[in-house]
Protein backbone atom coordinates (compact mmCIF):
# COMPACT_ATOMS: atom_id res chain seq x y z
CA UNK A 1 0.00 0.00 0.00
CA UNK A 2 3.07 2.33 0.20
CA UNK A 3 4.82 4.29 -2.23
CA UNK A 4 8.05 2.81 -2.89
CA UNK A 5 11.26 5.04 -2.26
CA UNK A 6 11.60 8.09 -4.21
CA UNK A 7 14.99 9.11 -3.78
CA UNK A 8 15.53 11.91 -1.68
CA UNK A 9 12.68 13.78 -3.01
CA UNK A 10 14.88 16.89 -3.55
CA UNK A 11 15.56 18.00 -6.52
CA UNK A 12 17.62 20.99 -6.02
CA UNK A 13 20.48 19.63 -3.83
CA UNK A 14 19.36 19.75 -0.96
CA UNK A 15 19.65 21.74 1.82
CA UNK A 16 17.84 22.18 4.85
CA UNK A 17 15.56 25.42 5.13
CA UNK A 18 18.12 27.23 7.50
CA UNK A 19 21.61 26.57 6.98
CA UNK A 20 22.33 29.34 4.99
CA UNK A 21 22.58 32.49 7.34
CA UNK A 22 24.52 34.79 4.95
CA UNK A 23 21.08 34.91 3.00
CA UNK A 24 20.13 39.13 2.35
CA UNK A 25 16.13 37.50 2.79
CA UNK A 26 14.30 39.21 0.23
CA UNK A 27 16.35 41.06 -1.14
CA UNK A 28 16.70 39.29 -4.44
CA UNK A 29 19.77 40.20 -6.14
CA UNK A 30 19.03 40.25 -10.01
CA UNK A 31 22.34 38.05 -10.93
CA UNK A 32 21.20 34.77 -9.03
CA UNK A 33 20.84 33.17 -11.66
CA UNK A 34 21.43 29.27 -11.68
CA UNK A 35 18.16 28.04 -10.65
CA UNK A 36 19.50 24.89 -9.31
CA UNK A 37 21.27 27.34 -6.21
CA UNK A 38 20.43 26.89 -2.68
CA UNK A 39 19.51 30.48 -3.17
CA UNK A 40 17.52 31.23 0.20
CA UNK A 41 14.88 33.33 -1.98
CA UNK A 42 13.96 29.80 -3.26
CA UNK A 43 13.99 28.29 0.39
CA UNK A 44 10.88 28.65 2.64
CA UNK A 45 11.03 31.30 5.33
CA UNK A 46 10.59 30.79 9.13
CA UNK A 47 6.99 30.19 8.18
CA UNK A 48 7.29 27.84 6.11
CA UNK A 49 9.59 25.56 7.83
CA UNK A 50 8.00 22.50 8.70
CA UNK A 51 9.38 22.41 12.46
CA UNK A 52 7.94 23.28 15.75
CA UNK A 53 5.28 21.52 18.10
CA UNK A 54 1.79 19.86 15.97
CA UNK A 55 3.42 20.77 12.54
CA UNK A 56 1.62 17.77 10.35
CA UNK A 57 -1.19 20.19 11.15
CA UNK A 58 -0.18 23.45 12.36
CA UNK A 59 1.98 25.29 9.28
CA UNK A 60 2.94 28.42 11.52
CA UNK A 61 1.84 31.38 13.98
CA UNK A 62 2.40 34.66 13.40
CA UNK A 63 1.88 37.81 16.30
CA UNK A 64 1.40 40.79 14.36
CA UNK A 65 1.48 44.42 16.19
CA UNK A 66 -0.23 47.83 14.48
CA UNK A 67 1.47 50.82 15.65
CA UNK A 68 1.62 54.48 14.66
CA UNK A 69 4.08 57.25 15.53
CA UNK A 70 3.18 60.55 17.37
CA UNK A 71 2.74 63.51 15.41
CA UNK A 72 2.37 61.84 12.14
CA UNK A 73 -1.59 61.49 10.52
CA UNK A 74 -2.25 57.64 10.32
CA UNK A 75 -0.45 56.20 6.73
CA UNK A 76 -3.55 57.12 4.66
CA UNK A 77 -3.65 60.12 5.03
CA UNK A 78 -0.23 61.44 4.73
CA UNK A 79 0.39 63.67 1.94
CA UNK A 80 4.00 62.54 -0.57
CA UNK A 81 6.27 65.03 1.86
CA UNK A 82 4.64 63.77 5.36
CA UNK A 83 5.05 60.02 3.52
CA UNK A 84 8.75 60.40 2.62
CA UNK A 85 9.19 61.63 6.08
CA UNK A 86 7.94 59.39 8.06
CA UNK A 87 9.31 56.84 5.78
CA UNK A 88 12.86 58.04 6.36
CA UNK A 89 12.68 59.09 10.06
CA UNK A 90 11.12 54.94 10.56
CA UNK A 91 14.22 53.18 8.73
CA UNK A 92 16.80 55.53 10.55
CA UNK A 93 15.49 54.32 13.56
CA UNK A 94 15.37 51.10 12.57
CA UNK A 95 19.00 50.83 11.62
CA UNK A 96 20.38 51.87 14.82
CA UNK A 97 21.98 48.55 16.66
CA UNK A 98 20.61 46.97 19.50
CA UNK A 99 17.16 45.31 18.16
CA UNK A 100 16.86 41.98 19.05
CA UNK A 101 17.14 41.03 15.59
CA UNK A 102 19.13 42.15 12.76
CA UNK A 103 17.24 43.54 10.34
CA UNK A 104 17.60 44.49 6.46
CA UNK A 105 15.20 46.98 5.26
CA UNK A 106 13.58 46.54 1.95
CA UNK A 107 12.78 49.94 -0.12
CA UNK A 108 10.18 48.61 -1.95
CA UNK A 109 9.54 51.75 -4.17
CA UNK A 110 12.25 50.83 -7.03
CA UNK A 111 11.47 47.17 -7.37
CA UNK A 112 9.29 45.57 -9.74
CA UNK A 113 6.13 44.35 -8.98
CA UNK A 114 7.27 40.96 -9.19
CA UNK A 115 9.69 40.54 -6.94
CA UNK A 116 6.77 42.63 -4.37
CA UNK A 117 4.93 39.19 -5.36
CA UNK A 118 7.66 37.27 -3.88
CA UNK A 119 7.57 38.48 -1.25
CA UNK A 120 3.68 38.81 -0.56
CA UNK A 121 3.67 35.33 -1.17
CA UNK A 122 6.43 34.52 1.13
CA UNK A 123 4.14 36.32 3.42
CA UNK A 124 6.24 39.30 4.32
CA UNK A 125 3.87 41.42 3.21
CA UNK A 126 0.57 42.24 2.77
CA UNK A 127 -0.80 42.48 -0.68
CA UNK A 128 -1.61 45.87 0.13
CA UNK A 129 1.28 46.82 0.81
CA UNK A 130 2.88 45.53 -2.23
CA UNK A 131 0.34 47.70 -4.51
CA UNK A 132 0.48 50.69 -2.25
CA UNK A 133 0.85 54.26 -3.77
CA UNK A 134 2.92 55.52 -0.22
CA UNK A 135 6.23 55.00 0.11
CA UNK A 136 6.70 51.68 1.82
CA UNK A 137 8.95 49.29 2.53
CA UNK A 138 9.85 46.42 5.04
CA UNK A 139 12.35 45.08 7.59
CA UNK A 140 13.24 41.30 7.25
CA UNK A 141 15.59 39.32 9.45
CA UNK A 142 17.70 37.00 8.20
CA UNK A 143 15.73 33.86 8.59
CA UNK A 144 12.44 35.53 7.79
CA UNK A 145 11.11 35.16 11.31
CA UNK A 146 10.61 38.89 11.67
CA UNK A 147 8.94 41.34 9.09
CA UNK A 148 8.28 44.95 9.57
CA UNK A 149 5.86 46.44 6.83
CA UNK A 150 5.89 50.28 7.09
CA UNK A 151 3.97 52.28 6.02
CA UNK A 152 1.16 50.10 5.57
CA UNK A 153 -2.29 51.02 6.57
CA UNK A 154 -0.77 51.85 10.15
CA UNK A 155 2.66 53.27 10.07
CA UNK A 156 4.64 49.97 11.84
CA UNK A 157 2.69 46.42 11.37
CA UNK A 158 5.26 44.67 13.18
CA UNK A 159 5.00 40.49 12.11
CA UNK A 160 7.31 37.50 13.56
CA UNK A 161 6.85 34.39 12.79
CA UNK A 162 7.34 30.62 14.19
CA UNK A 163 7.03 27.44 12.72
CA UNK A 164 4.42 25.06 14.05
CA UNK A 165 2.08 25.60 16.92
CA UNK A 166 4.18 27.89 19.77
CA UNK A 167 1.91 31.01 20.81
CA UNK A 168 4.33 31.36 23.98
CA UNK A 169 7.60 31.45 22.06
CA UNK A 170 6.74 33.81 18.99
CA UNK A 171 4.96 36.50 21.49
CA UNK A 172 7.66 36.42 23.77
CA UNK A 173 9.73 37.25 20.52
CA UNK A 174 7.23 39.96 19.64
CA UNK A 175 7.49 41.47 23.20
CA UNK A 176 11.05 41.84 23.17
CA UNK A 177 11.17 43.39 20.06
CA UNK A 178 8.36 45.39 20.79
CA UNK A 179 9.90 47.11 23.70
CA UNK A 180 13.50 47.90 21.90
CA UNK A 181 11.02 49.70 19.17
CA UNK A 182 8.57 51.79 21.58
CA UNK A 183 12.36 52.76 22.94
CA UNK A 184 13.07 54.48 19.74
CA UNK A 185 10.11 55.48 18.33
CA UNK A 186 7.82 57.61 19.86
CA UNK A 187 4.40 55.39 19.27
CA UNK A 188 0.77 56.37 19.32
CA UNK A 189 -1.14 55.40 22.45
CA UNK A 190 -3.86 56.60 25.37
CA UNK A 191 -4.52 54.67 28.34
CA UNK A 192 -7.85 54.45 27.66
CA UNK A 193 -7.63 53.32 24.18
CA UNK A 194 -4.00 51.47 23.77
CA UNK A 195 -2.25 51.76 21.12
CA UNK A 196 -4.15 54.09 18.31
CA UNK A 197 -4.76 52.56 15.12
CA UNK A 198 -5.56 53.72 11.88
CA UNK A 199 -9.15 51.41 11.76
CA UNK A 200 -10.66 50.84 15.22
CA UNK A 201 -10.41 47.27 13.98
CA UNK A 202 -7.15 46.95 15.47
CA UNK A 203 -7.18 49.62 18.47
CA UNK A 204 -6.16 48.80 22.01
CA UNK A 205 -3.45 46.08 21.87
CA UNK A 206 -3.20 46.34 17.77
CA UNK A 207 -2.68 42.29 18.51
CA UNK A 208 -3.39 39.80 15.92
CA UNK A 209 -2.46 36.46 16.68
CA UNK A 210 -2.87 34.00 13.99
CA UNK A 211 -2.28 30.31 13.19
CA UNK A 212 -2.27 28.55 10.03
CA UNK A 213 -3.36 24.69 9.84
CA UNK A 214 -3.78 22.30 7.18
CA UNK A 215 -6.84 20.86 7.20
CA UNK A 216 -7.60 18.19 4.63
CA UNK A 217 -9.18 15.36 6.84
CA UNK A 218 -12.35 18.23 7.45
CA UNK A 219 -11.95 19.05 4.07
CA UNK A 220 -12.10 15.61 2.90
CA UNK A 221 -14.69 14.58 5.53
CA UNK A 222 -16.53 17.11 5.49
CA UNK A 223 -16.60 18.54 8.59
CA UNK A 224 -14.55 21.49 7.75
CA UNK A 225 -18.37 24.23 8.32
CA UNK A 226 -18.85 22.67 11.77
CA UNK A 227 -14.66 23.13 12.47
CA UNK A 228 -14.47 26.68 11.96
CA UNK A 229 -17.76 27.67 13.21
CA UNK A 230 -15.73 26.52 16.67
CA UNK A 231 -13.70 29.43 15.91
CA UNK A 232 -16.23 32.09 14.48
CA UNK A 233 -18.60 31.38 17.67
CA UNK A 234 -16.08 33.03 19.71
CA UNK A 235 -15.93 35.87 17.57
CA UNK A 236 -12.60 34.46 15.97
CA UNK A 237 -11.70 34.95 12.19
CA UNK A 238 -11.15 31.93 9.49
CA UNK A 239 -9.00 33.04 6.11
CA UNK A 240 -7.66 31.32 3.64
CA UNK A 241 -3.68 31.32 2.63
CA UNK A 242 -3.61 34.60 1.96
CA UNK A 243 -5.66 36.37 4.77
CA UNK A 244 -8.37 38.75 4.59
CA UNK A 245 -10.71 38.05 1.49
CA UNK A 246 -8.87 34.87 0.12
CA UNK A 247 -9.76 31.56 -0.47
CA UNK A 248 -8.74 28.55 1.64
CA UNK A 249 -6.54 27.04 -1.31
CA UNK A 250 -4.44 23.39 -0.82
CA UNK A 251 -6.81 23.38 2.68
CA UNK A 252 -4.98 25.86 4.60
CA UNK A 253 -7.00 27.86 6.70
CA UNK A 254 -5.80 31.01 8.93
CA UNK A 255 -7.46 31.44 12.58
CA UNK A 256 -7.06 34.57 14.36
CA UNK A 257 -8.38 36.87 16.97
CA UNK A 258 -10.83 39.64 16.21
CA UNK A 259 -11.18 41.61 19.25
CA UNK A 260 -8.36 43.51 19.72
CA UNK A 261 -9.70 46.13 23.00
CA UNK A 262 -10.46 45.12 26.47
CA UNK A 263 -8.86 41.70 25.99
CA UNK A 264 -5.38 41.82 27.15
CA UNK A 265 -2.61 39.53 25.15
CA UNK A 266 -2.82 36.69 27.17
CA UNK A 267 -6.41 36.73 26.58
CA UNK A 268 -6.00 37.39 23.25
CA UNK A 269 -3.49 34.13 23.26
CA UNK A 270 -6.19 31.83 24.93
CA UNK A 271 -9.12 32.50 22.90
CA UNK A 272 -7.23 31.32 19.58
CA UNK A 273 -5.37 28.78 21.54
CA UNK A 274 -8.93 27.80 22.66
CA UNK A 275 -10.13 27.43 19.21
CA UNK A 276 -6.98 26.06 17.69
CA UNK A 277 -6.98 23.18 20.37
CA UNK A 278 -10.16 22.52 19.37
CA UNK A 279 -9.74 22.13 15.41
CA UNK A 280 -6.48 20.29 15.73
CA UNK A 281 -7.88 17.66 17.41
CA UNK A 282 -10.81 17.38 15.80
CA UNK A 283 -8.28 16.80 12.63
CA UNK A 284 -6.52 14.08 14.10
CA UNK A 285 -9.60 12.66 15.23
CA UNK A 286 -11.05 12.62 11.64
CA UNK A 287 -7.61 11.50 10.11
CA UNK A 288 -7.42 8.60 11.98
CA UNK A 289 -11.18 7.91 10.73
CA UNK A 290 -10.01 8.42 7.41
CA UNK A 291 -7.64 5.62 7.44
CA UNK A 292 -9.74 3.01 9.18
CA UNK A 293 -12.45 0.68 7.24
CA UNK A 294 -13.84 1.38 4.18
CA UNK A 295 -12.71 5.02 4.48
CA UNK A 296 -8.97 4.12 3.81
CA UNK A 297 -9.27 3.22 0.42
CA UNK A 298 -10.81 6.13 -0.90
CA UNK A 299 -8.31 8.38 1.50
CA UNK A 300 -5.46 5.67 -0.49
CA UNK A 301 -6.87 6.60 -4.01
CA UNK A 302 -7.43 10.35 -3.13
CA UNK A 303 -4.05 10.68 -2.23
CA UNK A 304 -2.63 8.63 -5.08
CA UNK A 305 -4.47 10.50 -7.24
CA UNK A 306 -3.12 13.76 -6.39
CA UNK A 307 0.27 12.05 -6.94
CA UNK A 308 -0.28 10.67 -9.99
CA UNK A 309 -1.13 14.15 -11.24
CA UNK A 310 1.98 15.47 -9.90
CA UNK A 311 4.28 13.00 -11.59
CA UNK A 312 2.29 12.80 -14.90
CA UNK A 313 -0.01 15.68 -15.58
CA UNK A 314 1.89 18.38 -18.07
CA UNK A 315 -0.23 21.68 -17.20
CA UNK A 316 -0.92 22.38 -13.57
CA UNK A 317 -2.65 25.22 -12.51
CA UNK A 318 -1.54 27.04 -9.08
CA UNK A 319 -4.84 25.98 -7.36
CA UNK A 320 -4.68 22.25 -8.52
CA UNK A 321 -1.01 22.62 -7.23
CA UNK A 322 -2.11 23.22 -3.87
CA UNK A 323 -4.77 20.53 -4.19
CA UNK A 324 -2.30 17.49 -5.10
CA UNK A 325 0.68 18.90 -2.76
CA UNK A 326 -2.00 19.25 0.30
CA UNK A 327 -2.84 15.49 -0.64
CA UNK A 328 0.48 14.44 -0.61
CA UNK A 329 1.29 16.26 2.40
CA UNK A 330 -1.68 14.35 4.00
CA UNK A 331 0.00 11.26 2.64
CA UNK A 332 2.96 11.57 4.04
CA UNK A 333 2.30 12.41 7.32
CA UNK A 334 -0.36 10.04 8.07
CA UNK A 335 2.59 7.21 5.99
CA UNK A 336 0.63 6.60 3.21
CA UNK A 337 2.69 7.79 0.79
CA UNK A 338 6.94 7.29 1.63
CA UNK A 339 9.90 8.84 -0.17
CA UNK A 340 8.97 12.12 0.07
CA UNK A 341 10.06 14.60 2.27
CA UNK A 342 8.01 17.41 4.07
CA UNK A 343 10.70 19.59 3.34
CA UNK A 344 10.39 19.08 -0.82
CA UNK A 345 6.64 19.45 -0.35
CA UNK A 346 7.07 23.04 1.58
CA UNK A 347 9.40 24.01 -1.08
CA UNK A 348 7.19 22.97 -4.10
CA UNK A 349 4.09 24.52 -2.25
CA UNK A 350 6.24 28.00 -2.17
CA UNK A 351 7.92 28.26 -5.68
CA UNK A 352 4.60 26.62 -7.36
CA UNK A 353 3.35 30.08 -6.66
CA UNK A 354 3.13 32.24 -9.37
CA UNK A 355 5.90 34.97 -9.05
CA UNK A 356 8.00 32.62 -7.19
CA UNK A 357 7.79 30.48 -10.61
CA UNK A 358 8.69 33.39 -12.69
CA UNK A 359 11.47 34.25 -10.68
CA UNK A 360 12.90 30.62 -10.43
CA UNK A 361 13.03 30.26 -14.08
CA UNK A 362 13.89 33.04 -15.00
CA UNK A 363 11.49 33.93 -17.45
CA UNK A 364 8.09 36.25 -17.78
CA UNK A 365 5.85 34.09 -18.55
CA UNK A 366 2.14 33.91 -19.31
CA UNK A 367 -0.46 31.78 -17.35
CA UNK A 368 -0.97 28.85 -19.75
CA UNK A 369 3.62 28.75 -19.58
CA UNK A 370 3.20 29.22 -16.49
CA UNK A 371 1.23 26.27 -15.87
CA UNK A 372 3.40 23.70 -18.00
CA UNK A 373 6.32 25.34 -16.28
CA UNK A 374 4.54 24.51 -12.95
CA UNK A 375 4.19 21.19 -13.88
CA UNK A 376 7.56 20.53 -15.05
CA UNK A 377 9.30 21.83 -12.13
CA UNK A 378 6.46 20.11 -9.19
CA UNK A 379 8.06 17.07 -10.95
CA UNK A 380 11.74 18.18 -10.82
CA UNK A 381 11.24 19.26 -6.99
CA UNK A 382 9.42 16.00 -5.86
CA UNK A 383 12.16 13.84 -7.94
CA UNK A 384 9.69 12.28 -10.15
CA UNK A 385 10.86 11.20 -13.97
CA UNK A 386 10.63 14.18 -16.24
CA UNK B 1 -5.64 80.71 -14.09
CA UNK B 2 -9.37 81.64 -13.49
CA UNK B 3 -11.76 84.80 -12.57
CA UNK B 4 -13.02 85.02 -9.46
CA UNK B 5 -16.79 83.61 -9.88
CA UNK B 6 -18.13 85.77 -7.18
CA UNK B 7 -17.08 89.16 -8.76
CA UNK B 8 -15.83 88.08 -11.97
CA UNK B 9 -13.25 90.52 -12.25
CA UNK B 10 -9.88 89.40 -10.11
CA UNK B 11 -7.91 86.54 -10.58
CA UNK B 12 -9.22 84.10 -8.27
CA UNK B 13 -6.49 82.88 -5.63
CA UNK B 14 -8.49 80.63 -3.20
CA UNK B 15 -10.65 77.62 -4.06
CA UNK B 16 -14.16 76.81 -1.74
CA UNK B 17 -15.04 72.99 -2.12
CA UNK B 18 -18.32 71.89 -0.37
CA UNK B 19 -17.52 68.28 0.74
CA UNK B 20 -20.26 65.79 1.57
CA UNK B 21 -20.17 62.21 2.54
CA UNK B 22 -16.32 62.07 2.55
CA UNK B 23 -16.09 63.49 -1.29
CA UNK B 24 -16.11 67.36 -3.28
CA UNK B 25 -19.64 68.18 -4.73
CA UNK B 26 -18.78 71.27 -6.08
CA UNK B 27 -15.80 74.06 -6.02
CA UNK B 28 -15.76 77.48 -6.49
CA UNK B 29 -12.57 79.90 -7.35
CA UNK B 30 -12.79 83.11 -5.49
CA UNK B 31 -10.51 86.00 -5.18
CA UNK B 32 -8.93 86.88 -1.83
CA UNK B 33 -11.37 89.56 -1.06
CA UNK B 34 -14.05 87.93 -2.09
CA UNK B 35 -13.42 85.06 0.13
CA UNK B 36 -12.96 87.82 3.07
CA UNK B 37 -16.28 88.61 2.63
CA UNK B 38 -18.05 85.32 1.96
CA UNK B 39 -15.86 84.91 5.45
CA UNK B 40 -14.00 82.14 4.31
CA UNK B 41 -10.83 83.91 5.25
CA UNK B 42 -9.93 85.82 8.27
CA UNK B 43 -10.21 89.91 7.33
CA UNK B 44 -7.18 90.91 5.88
CA UNK B 45 -4.30 92.64 7.58
CA UNK B 46 -1.44 95.05 6.13
CA UNK B 47 1.25 92.25 7.49
CA UNK B 48 -0.92 89.83 7.08
CA UNK B 49 -1.16 88.35 3.36
CA UNK B 50 -3.30 85.18 2.78
CA UNK B 51 -0.24 83.72 0.83
CA UNK B 52 0.89 83.68 4.34
CA UNK B 53 -2.13 82.34 5.81
CA UNK B 54 -1.86 79.43 3.25
CA UNK B 55 1.91 79.04 4.17
CA UNK B 56 1.26 78.61 7.77
CA UNK B 57 -0.96 76.64 7.69
CA UNK B 58 0.39 74.12 4.87
CA UNK B 59 -2.32 74.91 2.05
CA UNK B 60 -4.43 72.50 3.59
CA UNK B 61 -7.26 74.54 5.64
CA UNK B 62 -8.01 77.58 3.51
CA UNK B 63 -10.05 75.30 1.33
CA UNK B 64 -12.74 74.95 3.82
CA UNK B 65 -14.62 76.88 5.06
CA UNK B 66 -15.22 77.76 8.85
CA UNK B 67 -18.70 75.55 9.41
CA UNK B 68 -16.82 72.26 8.53
CA UNK B 69 -13.88 73.50 10.00
CA UNK B 70 -15.16 73.08 13.82
CA UNK B 71 -16.19 70.12 13.31
CA UNK B 72 -13.16 68.61 11.56
CA UNK B 73 -10.29 66.69 12.85
CA UNK B 74 -8.03 69.80 14.38
CA UNK B 75 -4.92 67.52 14.17
CA UNK B 76 -5.52 65.98 10.50
CA UNK B 77 -8.46 67.84 9.47
CA UNK B 78 -10.11 64.56 8.55
CA UNK B 79 -14.16 65.94 8.15
CA UNK B 80 -17.12 63.75 9.70
CA UNK B 81 -18.57 62.71 6.70
CA UNK B 82 -15.38 60.79 5.57
CA UNK B 83 -15.09 59.26 9.16
CA UNK B 84 -18.45 58.01 8.84
CA UNK B 85 -17.91 56.83 5.71
CA UNK B 86 -14.92 54.76 5.46
CA UNK B 87 -14.62 53.92 9.26
CA UNK B 88 -10.62 54.71 9.45
CA UNK B 89 -9.59 57.34 11.62
CA UNK B 90 -7.05 60.07 10.47
CA UNK B 91 -4.59 60.96 13.22
CA UNK B 92 -3.97 59.43 16.91
CA UNK B 93 -6.09 63.12 17.96
CA UNK B 94 -9.20 61.52 15.73
CA UNK B 95 -9.89 59.76 18.97
CA UNK B 96 -10.58 62.59 20.55
CA UNK B 97 -12.52 64.63 17.96
CA UNK B 98 -14.58 61.96 17.08
CA UNK B 99 -15.15 60.22 20.52
CA UNK B 100 -18.76 59.99 20.76
CA UNK B 101 -19.43 58.40 17.39
CA UNK B 102 -16.39 56.48 17.92
CA UNK B 103 -17.45 54.40 21.43
CA UNK B 104 -20.51 52.94 20.23
CA UNK B 105 -18.29 51.58 17.25
CA UNK B 106 -16.11 49.98 19.23
CA UNK B 107 -18.59 48.25 21.47
CA UNK B 108 -19.85 46.98 18.20
CA UNK B 109 -16.50 45.66 17.14
CA UNK B 110 -14.98 44.81 20.49
CA UNK B 111 -17.63 44.31 22.95
CA UNK B 112 -15.36 46.87 24.85
CA UNK B 113 -14.90 50.46 24.81
CA UNK B 114 -11.39 50.64 27.20
CA UNK B 115 -8.25 48.85 26.83
CA UNK B 116 -7.03 46.07 29.07
CA UNK B 117 -3.10 44.97 28.52
CA UNK B 118 0.08 46.40 27.77
CA UNK B 119 0.94 49.80 27.60
CA UNK B 120 4.37 51.95 26.61
CA UNK B 121 5.84 51.86 29.93
CA UNK B 122 9.19 51.51 28.91
CA UNK B 123 8.41 54.16 25.73
CA UNK B 124 7.85 57.12 28.38
CA UNK B 125 11.12 56.43 30.36
CA UNK B 126 13.31 56.62 27.23
CA UNK B 127 15.08 59.84 26.70
CA UNK B 128 13.96 59.89 23.01
CA UNK B 129 10.82 60.01 24.50
CA UNK B 130 10.84 62.46 26.80
CA UNK B 131 11.77 65.35 23.94
CA UNK B 132 9.89 63.87 21.62
CA UNK B 133 7.09 66.97 20.76
CA UNK B 134 3.45 66.31 20.07
CA UNK B 135 3.24 67.47 16.97
CA UNK B 136 -0.67 67.12 16.62
CA UNK B 137 -0.70 69.35 19.16
CA UNK B 138 2.06 72.19 18.09
CA UNK B 139 -0.43 71.84 15.01
CA UNK B 140 -3.66 72.73 16.89
CA UNK B 141 -1.66 75.17 18.79
CA UNK B 142 -0.77 76.80 15.32
CA UNK B 143 -4.26 77.02 14.38
CA UNK B 144 -6.08 78.58 17.20
CA UNK B 145 -3.06 80.95 17.14
CA UNK B 146 -3.61 81.85 12.99
CA UNK B 147 -7.53 82.23 14.06
CA UNK B 148 -7.19 84.12 17.63
CA UNK B 149 -4.66 86.55 14.37
CA UNK B 150 -2.08 86.12 16.82
CA UNK B 151 0.46 86.31 13.86
CA UNK B 152 3.76 86.13 16.08
CA UNK B 153 2.72 83.38 17.93
CA UNK B 154 1.69 82.00 14.53
CA UNK B 155 4.94 82.39 13.07
CA UNK B 156 7.05 81.16 16.26
CA UNK B 157 4.67 77.83 16.13
CA UNK B 158 5.07 77.37 12.21
CA UNK B 159 8.86 77.56 12.84
CA UNK B 160 8.44 74.93 16.22
CA UNK B 161 6.84 72.78 13.71
CA UNK B 162 9.25 72.84 11.42
CA UNK B 163 11.66 72.13 13.40
CA UNK B 164 9.59 69.32 15.29
CA UNK B 165 8.40 67.97 11.78
CA UNK B 166 12.35 67.25 10.73
CA UNK B 167 12.84 65.31 13.90
CA UNK B 168 14.97 67.80 15.57
CA UNK B 169 12.79 68.15 18.69
CA UNK B 170 13.00 64.19 18.92
CA UNK B 171 16.53 64.36 18.86
CA UNK B 172 18.88 66.09 21.79
CA UNK B 173 19.54 69.54 20.86
CA UNK B 174 17.57 71.67 17.87
CA UNK B 175 20.22 72.18 15.87
CA UNK B 176 20.59 75.04 13.45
Amino acid sequence: MGKESKGSGRGNGGGGASNDSNRDAGGHSPDDNDPNSNNRNFQPGAWLEGTGPENDIAICTRVRLARNLQGFPFAPSLDDIESERLYSFITERLAKPGLPAHLSIHDLEPIEELERSMLVERHLISRELASSQRHTGVAVDANESVAIMINEEDHLRIQVFGSGLQPSEVWSRMERLDDQLMQRLPMAWSEEFGFLTSCPTNTGTGLRLSVMLHLPGLVWSEEIDKATNVAQKISLAVRGLYGEGSRALGDFYQVSNQITLGRDESQIQDDVMLAVGRIVQWEREVREALLRGAARVRTLDRVHRALGTLERSQILTSEEALGCLSALRFGIHTQLVDGFSIDAVNQALLLSQPAHLQRYTHQTLLPEERDQRRAQLLRELLGCAP
Amino acid sequence: MQYCTACQKAIATIVVMDLSEGSVTGSQHVCAECAEQLGVTPPKQTKFAPEMLEDLLGGIKTERNDATLTECCPGCGLAPTEFRSKGRLGCPRCYDTFRNELMPLLQRIHESQTHTGRLPSTMAEAPDYAETADLTELRQKLEDAVRGERYEEAAQLRDDLRRAERGEAIDEEPQQ
